[in-house]
């Protein structure tokens, strides 16, 4: 925190920016101390590596650094950044200009990076990168979760310092709104945004240069909002960006802006991100301050102020009436309008509204061109996609991909696949309201439009993996109960739909079920989808439907034989060891809360199933899988 | 004013823009079930049940004609097979609420909903939001939909007897469930929801007759919207037919006190 803070603190002195050609100086005097060649220790201190004593680490490496004796070489210096995005590795530590990858960094391991690495040249072993085939990896690039991706938005994340506005400009931050300031009608901006043919990437997957069109056109005050609400669970891809490069994003609201005619912009971002709070809180600051935001910018005349407004988490609070409903102090509800937002949306002024992810590649779609951003993707689906992945798979953590990609290579490849040598079952993508998509179509490429085909959406890039131990009913059961409880209640499809569903999957998993369910299900859902009013409805049958599309015959399992073949739903299955299989190594026995299992070393143990209460923890740690569900 | 070609149930009509769906079908004699609609209220589209289909080029959309304004030439379709669906679906889902409501039966039958298809939540709302819409009109301040999702319901700030209630009846009124019940007993009025009592008006006691009438209410803030003597103020506290009564004695006093 302490050298947080100070970087805070060394940009009371940063100039005022007074025309674009001054930024370009600014950022060339700069060099020296940012420059790619500077000997730098990295470590993340985002959000998933703080829990793991991260700031601790920083601390501990400055300090150490600082006392260390180099004998006249240059010492290097430690930055604190955003996520790496491999957070399931954290803390990270990385040493430039070499470019070293040392994982789960401890406290107690500083004094050893500082002595052997740093002043010695010499890696240390157990904090390196291993695969799951135990290949050891020594640099960043070449770690597979890396290598396949093509990190665009997230580039400079894990790179600078998201306190130090001049480490964003030492990487060219700004640099397109000086463009976009000095050379560039609002007419061409909004031109090369429509050539890009970038979708936004909150969820919707509107065209964002149709969405600047429209909403230039109208007349009347206009105001730029950028959604940061962030509602699905799991998903981070919006903080990582919001905490580890704000001023992209300032930078990519600004240039909307300029190409809108608007000079009041606003953040609604969720008070569970503090972080967040905090980096943009002083990105703002330190833009204002130097003339990038605010009045007069870069001397240009052009004034455009940005504020913060924080929500209090409801997931529909993300839905865009909702979102300028609670902006403007009322409850959040999605409105019952037709009107859309580009034309009466907050105080009944013409509002744009995008999502974080959407603002952040502008920037280089100004500076690059809307062609260039065009040949990257597929032809309906532009660009890069940033997802979060998570669930039964190797690597956890951000991605970013180009569209495109086959489902497999992110999930085999990059996510290094699905861990203790179980089968793939599906990927949920999308958020909450997503479907399910089976082994089948691994090869679809993601983009908007095969994933809608498939029966899942996009979203805003949440994705799940699941084993074969996931039952695919009582995923539906869980997403449509979490979005009972998300949603508003205005409308009768969405309040009294979605219940009655969850009351039938409910009984379904309790072995309830009844042969007509499914085609219930599918009845209910369909109205759902057509008669809700707002997005949380229309895609809250997702969950229900994409299982019952895919995975019919797991319905029918539990309905007709009244069993779980995942061994889930808890009345629906029996365990069982299988004395085949069983080499007595006692795991299970060890594990076993009530001591339902029993046995002689060496010899195949018994599973008496009065007693299981099915916790599954020997099913979970066996490694014979000699735990079988019945 | 440009005027739009809509073609509506087969039918060819001109409508005039940002008009209505569901005011250019009643125009035109096409009947279109609502449950949260007045038209005396901001349409807040709750209930869906006046969805219709509407087409553009090849596109299909689901609309609620009680707020879609008509901008361009589109056609519409009232009565398809997915919409008799969806609303016997409504209303099979709404008669697990309001089983008793005369208005929901005769709904049930139109579109052959089976009442008793969903089990029984036991409430007595339909959740239309028009008593809580009706009451901001009114600047009554006191019904409003608090909770969400499906704890959302029609209540009072904090679940308190409110203070604000000013005894119009509006919202009892406008209930298409009969579900909002007041009642005048010993000189107040009793607003109820959800058979819990919701506020409680002091009401006039006329001066004439000895009845109590029309809610108390803060006369010097009504008279001041008026101009001076509009309402003479020497019958604020009579009933109406008393000040008929009392009218006329004085009409007819000037003949007869010459006489
Ligand atoms: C229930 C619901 C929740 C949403 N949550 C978010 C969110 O957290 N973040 C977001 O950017 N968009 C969210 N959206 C999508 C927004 O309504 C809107 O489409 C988007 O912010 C527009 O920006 P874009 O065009 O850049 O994607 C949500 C939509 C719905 C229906
Ligand atoms: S669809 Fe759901 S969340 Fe959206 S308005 Fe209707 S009840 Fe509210
Ligand atoms: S927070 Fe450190 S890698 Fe994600
Ligand atoms: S009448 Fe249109 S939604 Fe209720």
């Amino acid at each position: 925190m302490q050298q947080l803070k100070q970087a805070a603190e060394s940009n009371v002195n940063t100039p005022r920016i007074t025309s674009p050609k001054a930024l370009e100086d600014y950022r060339a005097s700069l060099a020296s101390k940012y420059g790619h060649d500077v000997p730098t220790v990295i470590i993340c201190c985002g959000t998933g590596c703080r829990p793991s004593n991260a700031v601790e680490v920083a601390e501990l490496l400055e300090k150490g650094l600082a006392e260390a004796d180099f004998q006249g070489k240059i010492v290097p210096h430690v930055k604190a950044t955003g996520c790496h995005g491999f957070c399931s590795r954290g803390p990270i530590v990385e040493l430039e200009p070499q470019g070293i990858f040392y994982q789960k960094v401890k406290p107690k391991d500083v004094p050893e990076i500082i002595e052997k690495t740093i002043k010695g040249g010499e890696l240390i072993k157990h904090l390196q990168y291993k695969d799951a085939s135990k290949k050891v990896f020594t640099h960043t690039n070449e770690i597979p979760f890396y290598a396949k991706q093509s990190r665009l938005v997230l580039k400079n994340i894990g790179k600078i310092n998201p306190f130090d506005i001049d480490d964003a400009i030492a990487t060219g931050t700004y640099g397109a709104l000086a463009k976009a300031l000095s050379s560039m009608t609002p007419g061409q901006i909004i031109e090369e945004v429509k050539t890009s043919f970038i979708k936004g990437r909150g969820g919707a997957g509107f065209p964002t240069g149709i969405k600047w069109e429209s909403c230039a056109s109208q007349i009347g005050n206009r105001y730029i909002i950028c959604n940061a609400d962030e509602g699905d669970p799991g998903a981070f891809m919006d903080r990582s960006l919001l905490e580890g490069d704000p001023h992209r994003i300032l930078e990519g609201m600004a240039i909307a802006a300029k190409a809108i005619g608007s000079n009041r912009g606003y953040i609604y971002v969720r008070l569970e991100y503090p972080l967040a709070i905090q980096t943009l809180t002083q990105a703002i600051q330190q833009a204002e301050a130097m003339g990038l935001l605010g009045d007069n910018i870069m001397g240009t005349g052009f004034n455009f102020k940005v504020s913060l407004s924080m929500g209090a988490g409801a997931f529909v609070c993300g839905e865009s009436s909702a979102l300028m409903s609670s902006l403007e102090g009322k409850v959040g509800r999605p409105r019952p309008k037709y009107i859309r937002s580009v034309e009466k949306g907050f105080r009944d002024s013409p509002s744009n509204l995008n999502n974080v992810e959407t603002y952040a590649n502008i920037p280089d779609i100004i500076l690059k061109g809307g062609e260039w951003y065009k040949s990257i993707g597929t032809k309906e689906s532009t660009g890069t996609k940033v997802f979060s992945l998570t669930g039964n798979v190797h690597n956890i953590g951000l991605v970013e991909v180009p569209m495109g990609v086959p489902l497999r290579e992110i999930i085999f490849d990059i996510g290094g696949g699905v861990p203790k040598k179980r089968a793939f079952k599906a990927v949920q993508t999308g958020g909450p309201s997503g479907g399910c998509i089976p082994a089948q179509h691994l090869d679809i490429p993601v983009s908007f439009e095969s994933l809608d085909q498939v029966g899942s959406i996009m979203g805003s890039g949440g994705m799940i993996v699941m084993d074969e131990n996931i039952c695919m009913v009582e995923v539906a059961r869980y997403f449509t109960h979490f979005l009972v409880e998300e949603s508003c209640g205005q409308c009768t499809p969405c309040r009294e739909g979605l219940i009655r569903m969850e009351e039938i999957l409910e009984r379904i998993t309790h072995g309830e079920g009844r042969e007509e369910d499914p085609d219930t299900l599918e009845e209910i859902g369909k109205f759902v989808t057509n008669f809700s009013l707002c997005g949380l409805g229309t895609s809250a049958a997702n969950p229900v439907l994409s299982t019952i599309r895919h995975f019919r015959e797991e319905y029918e399992t539990h309905i007709r034989h009244k069993k779980c073949p995942a061994g889930v739903c808890k009345p629906l299955y029996s365990l069982k060891i299988d004395e085949e299989k069983c080499v007595g190594c006692g795991i299970c026995k060890k594990r076993c809360p009530v001591n339902a299992i029993t046995g002689d070393k060496k010899k195949p143990h018994v599973l008496e199933i009065e007693k299981c209460i099915k916790c599954m923890e020997c099913h979970k740690n066996c490694d014979f899988a000699a735990v079988i569900v019945l | 004013m440009k005027t739009l070609k809509i073609k509506i149930d087969g039918k060819e009509v001109t409508a005039k823009p940002d008009q209505t769906i569901l005011e250019l079908a009643t125009e035109n004699g096409i009947y279109i079930p609502t449950l949260c609609h007045s038209p005396a209220l901001e349409p807040a589209a709750m209930c869906r049940l006046c969805m219709v289909e509407l087409y553009e080029g090849r596109r299909k959309k689901f609309v609620t004609a009680c707020n879609f304004p008509l901008r361009r030439d589109v056609e519409i379709k009232t009565d398809t097979p997915d919409i008799r669906q969806g609303r016997k679906l409504i209303i099979e889902l709404l008669m697990a609420r309001c089983a008793d409501s005369p208005l929901l039966q005769g709904l049930a039958k139109e579109y052959g909903a089976n009442v008793q298809r969903f089990s029984d939540l036991k409430d007595d709302c339909v959740m239309c939001g028009l008593c809580a819409r009706v009451c901001e009109k009114v600047g009554g301040k006191t019904l409003t939909l608090s909770g969400r999702g499906v704890e959302i319901h029609v209540n009072t700030a904090f679940s308190e007897a409110s203070e604000f209630c000013i005894g119009c009846g509006s919202c009892v009124q406008i209930c298409p469930v009969n579900s909002i019940v007041m009642e005048d007993v010993a000189g107040e009025r009793i607003l109820k929801i959800h058979g819990r009592e919701a506020a409680r008006v002091k009401l006039v006691h006329c001066e004439m007759c000895n009845k109590h009438f029309g809610p108390v209410i803060d006369l010097t803030k009504v008279m001041s919207k008026f101009d001076k003597g509009a309402i003479p103020p020497s019958n604020a506290n009579i009933c109406p037919d008393c000040a008929r009564i009392k009218l006329a004695k004085r009409i007819a006093g000037r003949y007869y006190d010459t006489i």
